[in-house]
Order: C-alpha cells, then structure tokens, then sequence
C-alpha cells in the first residue's frame, strides 16, 4: 500500500476555503491541472456515491467517486474508478482545520493505493507533487499566498 | 460543557516542537505560568498515568494526569485532578501535524470542561489565552532561543 501525504498552510480562513473546494464538480475553477469536469446522471456533486468525470489539461481522463462530505468537519474523501495511471484501490482525502492564530487554514490531502512496486516512487511523486501539492500552491495564490 | 480549540502554525519541524512538548514534566522551563513541576510517586513523566504536580507563578497549586502519549501521532492527552479554580471534567488534547511543504508545524490545543454558572467567560478566557494563546507564544521563544543557542556554540 503506497500513502501520500501533504500539507499546507492557506492564508484564508477555513470556511472560505472550503467554500472554493467543496464542490467535486468544481476542480476546474481552482486546481490548475484540471480542464474540465462533469458529474455523471446529472446528480448534484454533494450527494454521497456521485461520480465525476474529469479532464485533465494533459488530455487523461479520470472518473472518481465521492465517499464521503462533511462540511462540519470539513474534508472529502474519494475513490478513482478509472483512471489511466494504474493504480488500485486509490483512495483519497483532503481536509482542512482552522488555525485560530491569525485565522488561517491548515489543509493535508492523503492518499492510499495499490501499485506495482517498481512504479511506487513515481506514482508517489506524480500524486503528491503533481496533484496535491500543485492544488495547494493554487489555492495559496488564490487567497493571497 | 465548554470547548477550547485553540491552533498556530510553529516555524520548526515537528519533532523540534514535539522534543519540547513531549516531556509532561517539562512545562515549568517553557510555558510562562508554571513556575515548577515534579511528577509524582517517582514516575516517570512518559507513563501513561503519571501525576504532574505542579505551581503557578502566582502560587496556585495544581495536578494533572497523562491520559494519552504517542510517539508517532505526536498527540498526548490529560486530564485536571485539583485546581484552586472552577475547572470541571477538564480533559485537554495536543497534536501536532507537519506542515509538508514548509517543514513547519501546525499544532492544535483544545480541550473541554465545566465550570460554575457565571464563570465561564473568565474560565474560557484563562485556558484560551492564558494558557493555549500565551503557551504557543512561549514555543516559539523558546525555540528561538535554543536554536540561538545552537547558533552561538
């Protein structure tokens, strides 16, 4: 089982965060890698078991399914259905907590997966730089670093 | 009953935070309200169990219990046995999470409690910022002094 792990500070409160990422249809308007983004059967993207169906700008497409939503706690958790980076039982989590001091957001997006063990490092990297980390530095630009 | 949440972000890695707050007995050399600590019965301060006993500068006299330590969480949990104020069921929770793409720190303090009608602002003023606000402030001195330290030898 491969984990990834990465986190950030976002120099916005909590509630405010949350609001530009909650929406599992909404990728495109705030994480640079994504193009475009439909929810399949025309279900609302905050109802649990949805799927969305996604284009990222380098042409891979991927379907991913909403586990789990809270908005008192503030994370989402997902599972990749289909995706063309040959990973198994994929599942992901991205959260976020207050920082009282100063009104801030502490934000860990986490992943495991299932992966032949000689491409582990790259998946690894692909995921955590890639996606993650990419999202985060977004997201800090977008409430003013 | 009452919560405090109170979290800050550490400008040191975590386990330079974690190697200072790890140590239950450790209070009276970094947090600005403790004036000494000992842990009861010759324990030590890492059993889960152990009793700190300790005083404040204005003299109040205090005892709390390690509930929870973990190492590879770098959490740890306790609860008040005696204190001089109305501070009810007070159990209290730390944890600290590395901020991945900065090598910092985000550490989070809360706690829940009970105390007499009429008293609860003054209680959540005193835990939350004489306390939690007044502690994190504390770290970061403390940190900065001892990487000065460093520094200098």
């Amino acid at each position: 089982m491969a984990r990834v792990y990465v986190s950030s500070v976002i120099n916005g409160p909590s509630d405010r965060v949350w609001a530009r990422v909650r929406d599992f249809n909404g990728l495109p308007s705030w994480h640079p890698g994504i193009a475009e983004s439909r929810i399949e059967n025309g279900e609302p993207s905050d109802k649990i078991g949805c799927v969305r169906d996604f284009r990222l700008r380098n042409g891979d497409r991927i379907r991913e399914k909403l586990l789990g939503l809270s908005d008192f706690d503030l994370f989402f958790t997902y599972a990749i259905l289909e995706s063309p980076m040959g990973v198994e039982n994929y599942v992901a989590t991205l959260r976020l907590t207050p920082v009282t001091d100063g009104n801030r957001t502490f934000a860990e997006w986490t992943a495991e997966f299932d992966c032949p063990a000689e491409r582990e490092a790259d998946l690894v990297a692909t995921v955590g730089d890639g996606v993650f980390q990419s999202g985060f530095d977004a997201l800090k630009r977008q409430f003013g670093g | 009953m009452i919560r405090i949440v109170r979290s800050t972000i550490i400008d040191a890695p975590t386990d330079a935070v974690w190697a200072v707050l790890r140590d239950f007995n450790g209070h009276d050399r970094w947090h600005p309200a403790v004036a000494k600590s000992t842990i009861e019965r010759g324990q030590s301060a890492d059993k889960l169990g152990c009793v700190r006993h300790f005083f404040l500068r204005d003299g109040s006299e205090l005892r709390e219990r390690l509930l929870t330590l973990s190492d590879l969480e770098q959490t740890f949990s306790y609860c008040l046995l005696d204190t001089p104020v109305p501070l009810f069921n007070y159990v209290a929770h730390v944890r600290l999470v590395p901020v991945t793409d900065s090598d910092r720190t985000f550490w989070d303090w809360r706690c829940s409690f009970s105390t007499r009608p009429g008293m609860e602002e003054e209680m959540k003023r005193m835990v939350g910022e004489d306390i939690y606000d007044a502690g994190f402030a504390a770290i970061r001195n403390h940190l900065a002094v001892s990487a000065g330290v460093e520094e200098h030898t």
